[in-house]
Parts: structure tokens; C-alpha cells; sequence
């Protein structure tokens, strides 16, 4: 009696092995089955979490999203903020330090190489006098502006 | 050619393509954040910096387009790890889906035979060589003019000098065969506009054919080993290096052979040229005098130690990167007291052309107290660095003034 327990206890563990191995073999045990290497059991379960981000987003650099209130306060922020975050965000027209000249030229810059549409004189105006207001040239050369810079 | 990887291992990287490229980098946070963890403590009010899978905590200059400057201590690595690399879009980062290397590029213009060839088709029908090659914006140094100039206020930070893996663009064109009135190239990449159209192309430059032919001037698909990161550039990208980054196209789809000079968007007016006739400083200036920007100009930057160091000791082992587009680093000369007297630097030559040179100095300071070191480097041809970025124009190129940084000897 005692050995032919022993007996079984042998033969239904190899019926066992052999059958977890033929079921792992047919891909019925692993999830991972497209991966070579095998992995630990921790990462092939990972807590439920959120979705992963579809695979186009993969490897771009994160949204970003400026606001009205990102620009300083001043006559003209909307309309500057709408015409210009249409296509570039707010860091680049707060990095720059230009005269209302050189803005002039920024906006044709815009219009001609970038694509920008067309905007009506007046808000073309609004937008300039705000940015040549609020960024102005802010690095002064050494004995004042230059005496040849009208 | 420089070793890389072995070559089977790497095409069985390109073969399970770009998303498994992401997952390659996203191993990398952890040991950048030691890396973080062990750099000087930040300024309190410094840049805003970087958070994205794959890269360091880059300097931000814009979120949108991003582009992203490397801080000078953060340049200090031989060859630029690929997390260190400076970013530097003009537009979106388009989609790319589907197997990399059935991505396609076309040659077409002023050749006796248009191709259409896929990655896989450019990677096994040529030879492929490794350089370490410098990466440089064209607008690197912009923040050193006064007044202003127009654009991302880069300081020195837009530059990088990775490995790279590709195949020549020159064994391309011999395929084609170049026409006698193919003078110049024309770069298309799949970027869409920041607007998001993408039947436009972004911004599209070109160089001269002797360039283009330049041996170091590559169609790449990979950095540092790796397949491209899709924000360098996945699945293939022109490294033209010692020129403008912009010639550098990203997501390269097409390159038209021109029998004049290229007129795409970010050639003309007064992207990447220089005045011919110097202008009042912050002045508009005159696009008909313009001429275009081509090599990059002389630079030297210390890497070691950080500017705003505070230091226990007046010995100070300094270490840094000088390059100069075209050309090589003949010597790099330090001060420490203004400019009054100058130490050569001990210069180490490039390990191919077009990659920067490692410049150290053993420098004794003679007392505590504040001093600023200053390098300035001075190329094959005998330029140096000027004292002020000079020759001011509207989109500010060609900033390269000597390299100063400060530090505090504590008593």
C-alpha cells in the first residue's frame, strides 16, 4: 500500500511536470511570449495602472500648454497671446528682448517664413506695442545704447 | 571606424524597431538621476529644467517647439551620452510607425538616377561607418550679443559630440550618380509645422555638393550605438557635422539635388547668414547683404569645474571641450585674471575629424577670494576667440566669445 503511494505521488508529479511544461511550451502559462528572455514574475505582473499612452506619443517630449496669464499683464496680452501661441509657446517670446523695430521685423519673419496668417493692421499694432512695451532690449551695451541705433 | 556594437545584435535592435528604442532609454532615469543627485546644488533661480523619458535635465529654452540646451558641466562626458544631447525642434515630432526600416528615402533632382531606398536597403547596400562627430545649432552662443538678438538665447549649450552610425551621403550620391549641374542639396524631414500641417516641410536647408560629400557628412540610425531616439531624429537623420544644426535634418524622408542654391524654408533673409557688411548692433539690417552661415565658429567651453563653484582649495584641475567647425583646435589658452596673462592648456587631439578636442590645465590660483576663469580657443587657421560676440545680426549666429567662469576659493 505504502509503496504504491509512493508510486503514484512519483507518477503524478511527472504527469504534472510534463503537463505544466507542455502547457507552458503552447504559450497557455506566460503572457510574455514575445520576449526571449525570461522575465520575473514582479515585472510580468504589474499592478494595475493606467493606460499606457498610445504608441505615436512614445518617445515626444510631454504635452505642453501655455495660458493667457503666462504672458505679464498689459493692453494687447490677449490678442498677442492668441496670434502668437497659435503655433509656438510663450518661453520664446519671453526669452526675447527686442526693439519695436526689430519686432516690426519679427512679425514679418513670421508672416513670410512661418506661415502665420495674416493679421489686420490695427491688432498688428496692439501686438507690437505690447511686445516692444513688455520685451524691449534689456541687455544695454556697455556706455548706453548705441549712439548710431536710431 | 570606431568599434560599436556588434552589428548582428544592433539590426536585430532595428528590427524590433522604434517603440522597443523607447524602451531601450527609459533604462536610463535611474542612473541619470545619481547622476543629478551628485551635481552642485542648482542656483535658486535657474532654468527651467527637462523632464522627459530618455534625457537629463536639460536646460529648457522652449517647450514648444522644445528645444533644450546642454549645461556647460553637463558636456564634461568624452563622447556625449545620448541623454545629455542638446534638443532642438523647429516643428512637431511626427509619428513614426510601422517598421523603421522600411521607412523611405528619396534622392531625386539633378541625378542621372532618382532612388527611393528603405533604411534596410541603405544600411546593407553601403558601408556603414561609426565617427564621433560634433552636433552644434547654428545659433549656438545667440545669448553673448548685446542687444539681443532674435531667437532661442542659447549659451554654449548647443552642442553635443555623440557617436554616430550611418552611411556616408556621398556613397548615396555616387549611386545616383551627381549630374555636372548638381551644385547644391535641398533636406526634407517629416516634421509637421508647429501649425501641424504636414504636407509643408518645417524648415528645409541644404548645403553645397563638396560638403555633402564630405566623407563625415552621414545619413545616421544610430547614436551612440543605439537605434536613434525618435526625438534625434528616428529612423534616420543627415549628421552634416561643423555646420548649422538645421542642415542636421531630423526624420530625413527626401534630399533634393539642386542646380542652384536651395530655397527652402530656413535659407535667405536672415536665417543662418551673417551680415557681409557688420550693422549697427539691434538694428534690422539688410537681407540683401547677407552671407550664408557655414562652419561653425571656434569655441571652447569648461566643462570642470562648474560655474559658481565654491572651492575648498586654489588648485583647480580644469577640463573642458574646444571645436571649430571645419577645423581643428590648434591650442586653448587660459587666464585668471581677465585676460592680463594667459597659460596654454594641454590639448588632446580629436579621435576623427569633426569631433571636439579635450583641453585640461593644472591652475593655481594665488589667493582665496572670487576669481573668473576665462578659455579661449584658437583654431587650425589662427582664429580665436573674440572678447565679445561680434559682427551683431538680427537672428544672432557666429556668438562665440571666449568662455568665462566663476568661482569662489574659500579660505
Amino acid at each position: 500500500m505504502k509503496q504504491l503511494t509512493i508510486a503514484h505521488v512519483v507518477v503524478i508529479t511527472l504527469t504534472a511536470v510534463f503537463l505544466l511544461v507542455a502547457l507552458d511550451m503552447a504559450g497557455g502559462l506566460r503572457t510574455d511570449r514575445h520576449l526571449w528572455v525570461p522575465v520575473p514574475a514582479a515585472a510580468t505582473a504589474p499592478p494595475a495602472q493606467a493606460a499606457p499612452p498610445a504608441d505615436t506619443e512614445k518617445g515626444k517630449p510631454p504635452p505642453h500648454n501655455d495660458k493667457v496669464e503666462d504672458l505679464p499683464e498689459g493692453k494687447g496680452r490677449e490678442i498677442t497671446f492668441y496670434t502668437c501661441t497659435a503655433c509656438h509657446g510663450v518661453a520664446l517670446i519671453k526669452a526675447q528682448g527686442l526693439t519695436r523695430d526689430l519686432w516690426d521685423s519679427t512679425f514679418d519673419l513670421m508672416l513670410e517664413k512661418h506661415r502665420m496668417p495674416p493679421v489686420k493692421p490695427a491688432e498688428r499694432a496692439e501686438i507690437l506695442d505690447y511686445l516692444s512695451e513688455q520685451f524691449p532690449p534689456r541687455r544695454r551695451p556697455r556706455g548706453g545704447d548705441n549712439p548710431f541705433l536710431k | 571606424m570606431r568599434p560599436s556594437e556588434p552589428r548582428n545584435a544592433s539590426r536585430r535592435n532595428v528590427l524590433k524597431g522604434a517603440g522597443i528604442a523607447a524602451a531601450g532609454v527609459s533604462l536610463l532615469p535611474a542612473g541619470m538621476a545619481l547622476a543629478q543627485g551628485t551635481a552642485p546644488a542648482a542656483a535658486p533661480k535657474g532654468p527651467k529644467l527637462l523632464e522627459m523619458e530618455g534625457k537629463a535635465k536639460l536646460a529648457v529654452l522652449g517647450d514648444k517647439p522644445l528645444v533644450a540646451e546642454t549645461p556647460a558641466e553637463m558636456m564634461d562626458d568624452a563622447v556625449t551620452p545620448t541623454d545629455k544631447l542638446f534638443v532642438r525642434n523647429n516643428g512637431q515630432v511626427p509619428d513614426i510607425t510601422g517598421d523603421p526600416k522600411a521607412w523611405k528615402i528619396k534622392i531625386d533632382g539633378e541625378v542621372n538616377t532618382p532612388l527611393e531606398l528603405s533604411v534596410g536597403e541603405l544600411m546593407s547596400r553601403f558601408p556603414n561607418v561609426t565617427y564621433q562627430l560634433m552636433l552644434e545649432c547654428g545659433g549656438n552662443g545667440r545669448s553673448f550679443f548685446t542687444p539681443e538678438a532674435r531667437g532661442n538665447q542659447w549659451t554654449n549649450g548647443g552642442a553635443g559630440c555623440p557617436q554616430w552610425t550611418g552611411i556616408r551621403l556621398a556613397d548615396v550620391l555616387k549611386a545616383a550618380g551627381l549630374k555636372s549641374s548638381a551644385i547644391y542639396t535641398g533636406h526634407y524631414g517629416s516634421d509637421p509645422t508647429l501649425a501641424g500641417e504636414t504636407n509643408k516641410p518645417t524648415i528645409s536647408r541644404g548645403m553645397p555638393i563638396a560638403k555633402a560629400m564630405d566623407e563625415h557628412t552621414l545619413i545616421a540610425f544610430k547614436l551612440n550605438g543605439k537605434d536613434l531616439p525618435l526625438i534625434h531624429g528616428a529612423p534616420v537623420r543627415l549628421l552634416v557635422p561643423g555646420w548649422a544644426g538645421s542642415l542636421s535634418t531630423k526624420w530625413l524622408n527626401r534630399i533634393w539635388i539642386r542646380d542652384k542654391e536651395h530655397d527652402g524654408p530656413g535659407m535667405g533673409g536672415f536665417s543662418y547668414r551673417t551680415p557681409k557688411t557688420p550693422i549697427v548692433p539691434g538694428s534690422k539690417g539688410n537681407d540683401k547683404d547677407m552671407a550664408i552661415l557655414e562652419s561653425m565658429p571656434v569655441r571652447s567651453v569648461i566643462t570642470f569645474p562648474a560655474d559658481g563653484t565654491k572651492l575648498a582649495s586654489r588648485k583647480i584641475d580644469l577640463r573642458g571641450h574646444a571645436w571649430a567647425g571645419d577645423y581643428d583646435i590648434k591650442k586653448v589658452d587660459i587666464s585668471t585674471d581677465y585676460g592680463v596673462t594667459w597659460k596654454p592648456a594641454k590639448v588632446d587631439a580629436p579621435p576623427n575629424r569633426f569631433a571636439w578636442q579635450r583641453f585640461t590645465a593644472s591652475i593655481d590660483l594665488p589667493t582665496a577670494g572670487y576669481y573668473e576663469v576665462w578659455a579661449k580657443a584658437t583654431d587650425s587657421k589662427g582664429v580665436t576667440q573674440p572678447f565679445a560676440a561680434g559682427n551683431w545680426n538680427p537672428q544672432g549666429y557666429g556668438g562665440n566669445p571666449l568662455n568665462r567662469i566663476r568661482v569662489l576659493v574659500e579660505s
